[in-house]
């Protein structure tokens, strides 16, 4: 009896060690024959569920690809992209399902600076890429030291404001600058780099935060017209930057406009145009995604397809909303990523791959942004254009320039 | 709600002790959390049924008490370098005194207007906590340290069990009794001699103090509070849970708990690409819930009724 036992023992850790041994060469989690699984978290329901969009191009453009491409080495990519409602716990939450239940190889596109913060240290103790984050906050391109496993997509928040500071002082140094700014990370890094780039030319004679919370900004532009300010930055999301230009016009204040890009999609500044159009002529902005609203890319190739792309993959979306074209612009990066993660793609193949990019030809940017990285500057896209409201859509100021840190 | 299931509730519980044991062995390593998850509201709804279901005070505001709670322990984590799990007393204890203070006005207002209060207590923490941004990091939030999830499990779900008996003793005997004398008739539990003050400041207190826990959990499960995770609509979920969870005692409030984790996430899951819909199917669900609970609430009552007539040693209430 004893010896059986020590016979069936014997076996068990054999077959243990073997299993051992074949575990070591097994590919990483996500990664079949013929699929390659990836995952994202997205608001689709609650306050900031317009991002959805952000998620659902993306899909459509991994679908035309395994359509038309047969995938990425004759892998299909499956996307899954899970609702957070905008909640950071929730965050926390649909990531833990997506590396540990749906074992998907890579975190993709996942949207919101404090959600993305918020699974960082889980991503990146597990070695999961947490890659092209869908925010602006300059922390996930910089901190990649204590970070290996992250890397950033957008101009930093920073950058933006310097490109603004830059712009006044070069175009009006005397300008007195009133600022409405969301009061969390992302409003604060847009003041930074304006402050930054400025360089102690124009002054800053007020600032407003309001919560995110919030329910409109009427006080907070109110306040701001009486410092008497010549130009005024709306550093706010959609909702808030339409309040801010409607107030302000009603108030009958006439500075030069600012509006970050977050908020300058066509089909937003067309809100405020129809309801504070002396203020909306003018206006300055970046952008470095083609906006399918705008007639100077009408009969642009890449436009045309994003607008097949749309009809086949993601009918019932409304395609005039830029974030779709983003969407494909960072699914586009990703495929090249993947197909230089070697065959089959393990994790660290992907993250060498996302740290030495060099794509000049992605269609969906405006002509001449290069997609570039190295394993110390993990900002992908690092120019932009600035742009001008006038004829009820954008147009290019200048060439392009750096948005760099 | 109105009826504490005795004994036979406690027996039940028991019963489920030796399930909370295997189910580590039976389901996935993500469902853990999950169900860890499920603890954490399972604590902050039995605080609100403390208040709401016994004392019959309106509650809009225990996400903000939750907020005290989380925000105590990852403070003590972060800035003080405390073991997570020693923080889920304090925390309790923080938000329990939060909620004595906020129980003095409360004894003033009742109904709605009580409700438009606490509200409003929910609506301007969050922005409260970014106020103080030295010690709570604002809009960026604390981290705490990462568990496995079958350690989430374990903590909370004891927790939540040492909660659960407190509480069945606590509205079992004589202040479980107060309160619902002050629920049914304030004239008539003054007349008796219930301190009034006392017993509604108490309850929000205690009620409060199961909130904080609940807090502590969740910043302790999520490992990262931020602002933005104690939304008004937290408040409001933890209330329908205890309307749905209302079936008469405090372990059914375990379902109330549970529709709000898992009907959630299935209800986003149904239709991504729809705008609007994860919200709307969450709202159908809620009101075929609420039929389904006041179809069987009367089923209940009925049962109760019937084993008060048949033995003496049911002592319920009313």
């Amino acid at each position: 009896m004893r010896a059986l036992a020590t016979t069936v023992g014997a076996l068990a850790c054999a077959l243990a060690l073997a299993v051992g041994a074949t575990g070591a060469t097994k590919a990483d989690p996500g990664v079949g024959a013929t699929t390659i699984k990836i995952g994202g978290t997205v608001p689709l329901s609650g306050v900031a569920s317009a991002y959805r969009a952000v998620a659902v191009g993306a899909a459509a453009y991994f679908k035309y690809w395994n359509d038309t491409n047969g995938g990425v080495n004759k892998r299909k990519i499956e996307y899954v992209y899970l609702d957070d409602a905008y909640d950071p716990s929730k965050t926390v939450e649909q990531t833990r399902r997506l590396i540990q239940e749906e074992q998907v190889f890579a975190v993709f596109n996942s949207l919101g600076t404090e959600h993305n913060l918020a699974v960082r240290p889980l991503l990146n103790q597990a070695k999961v890429p947490q890659v092209f984050v869908a925010s602006g906050a300059l922390s996930f391109g910089r901190d990649y030291r204590s970070n290996p496993w992250t890397i950033g997509f957008l101009p930093t928040y920073v950058a933006e404001g310097t490109i603004y500071g830059k712009y006044l002082r070069a175009t009006k140094p005397k300008s007195k600058i009133a600022v409405l700014y969301q009061d969390d990370d992302y409003g604060k890094e847009l003041i930074r780099g304006l402050k930054k780039g400025l360089a102690g030319r124009g002054r800053i004679v007020a600032q407003q935060g309001y919560d995110v919370a919030a329910s409109d900004v009427n006080s907070q532009v109110a306040r701001l017209k009486s410092s008497r300010a010549n130009v005024f930055m709306v550093f706010a999301t959609p909702k808030f930057a339409i309040q801010a230009f409607i107030q302000a016009n009603k108030l009958g204040w006439r500075p030069q406009m600012f509006v970050n890009q977050v908020s300058s999609a066509s089909n937003v500044m067309k809100i405020i145009q129809s309801s504070a159009a002396p203020l909306a002529s003018n206006a300055l902005s970046i952008g470095f995604v083609k906006d399918p609203t705008d007639p100077r890319f009408k009969k642009d190739p890449a436009i045309k397809l994003y607008n097949r792309v749309m009809a086949k993959y993601a009918p019932g979306a409304d395609v005039k909303d830029v974030y779709h074209v983003y969407a494909m612009a960072v699914a586009r990066e990703f495929i090249n990523a993947l197909a230089h993660a070697g065959n089959p793609p393990t994790r660290a193949a992907l993250m060498r791959a996302v740290t030495h990019m060099n794509d000049k030809k992605n269609p969906f940017l405006y002509p001449g942004v290069t997609v570039k990285t190295t394993p110390q500057a993990r900002f992908p896209i690092s120019q932009a254009q600035v742009i001008r409201w006038r004829g009820g859509h954008w147009n290019a100021v200048g060439k392009l320039v750096s948005a760099r840190g | 709600m109105r009826r504490l299931g005795g004994l036979w509730e406690l027996i039940v519980a028991a019963a489920l002790v030796p399930v909370a044991f295997l189910v580590p062995h039976l389901v996935g390593d993500f469902r853990l959390f999950q169900l860890a998850t499920v603890a954490v509201y399972f604590v902050a709804i039995l605080g609100l049924a403390i208040l709401t279901g016994w004392s019959g005070q309106i509650s809009l505001g225990h996400g903000a008490f939750m907020a005290i709670g989380a925000y105590t322990s990852a403070i003590l984590v972060f800035h003080h370098q405390w073991t997570d799990w020693l923080t889920i007393p304090v925390a309790g204890v923080v938000a329990g005194v939060a909620g004595l203070l906020m129980g003095i006005p409360a004894l003033r207002l009742s109904g709605l207007y009580l409700a438009l209060v606490t509200f409003a207590l929910a609506v301007s923490v969050p922005s409260l906590i970014k106020k103080w941004e030295s010690q709570t990091g604002g809009s960026s939030g604390l981290f705490l340290n990462l568990h496995s999830n079958a350690w989430l499990y374990r903590t909370t779900w004891i927790v939540a069990a040492i909660l659960y008996v407190a509480a069945w003793l606590m509205l079992r005997g004589k202040f479980g009794r107060a309160l619902r004398a002050v629920r049914d008739s304030e004239i008539a539990a003054a007349s008796s001699g219930i301190n009034l003050a006392l017993v509604k400041t108490v309850a929000f207190g205690i009620s409060a103090f199961y909130a904080g826990v609940a807090g502590s959990l969740l910043a302790i499960t999520a490992a990262y509070v931020n602002p933005n995770s104690f939304p008004v609509t937290l408040s409001i979920y933890l209330l329908v849970g205890l309307v749905v969870g209302s079936l008469g005692g405090l372990l059914p409030l375990l379902l109330g708990a549970a529709f709000i984790e898992y009907v959630q996430v299935y209800a986003s899951k149904l239709a991504p690409e729809k705008p609007g819909l994860p919200t709307l199917v969450f709202g159908a669900a809620l009101i075929l819930a609420v039929f389904a609970v006041s179809a069987i609430r009367p089923l209940v009552d009925r049962w109760h009724t019937v084993r008060e007539q048949r033995g003496p040693a049911a002592v319920e209430e009313t």
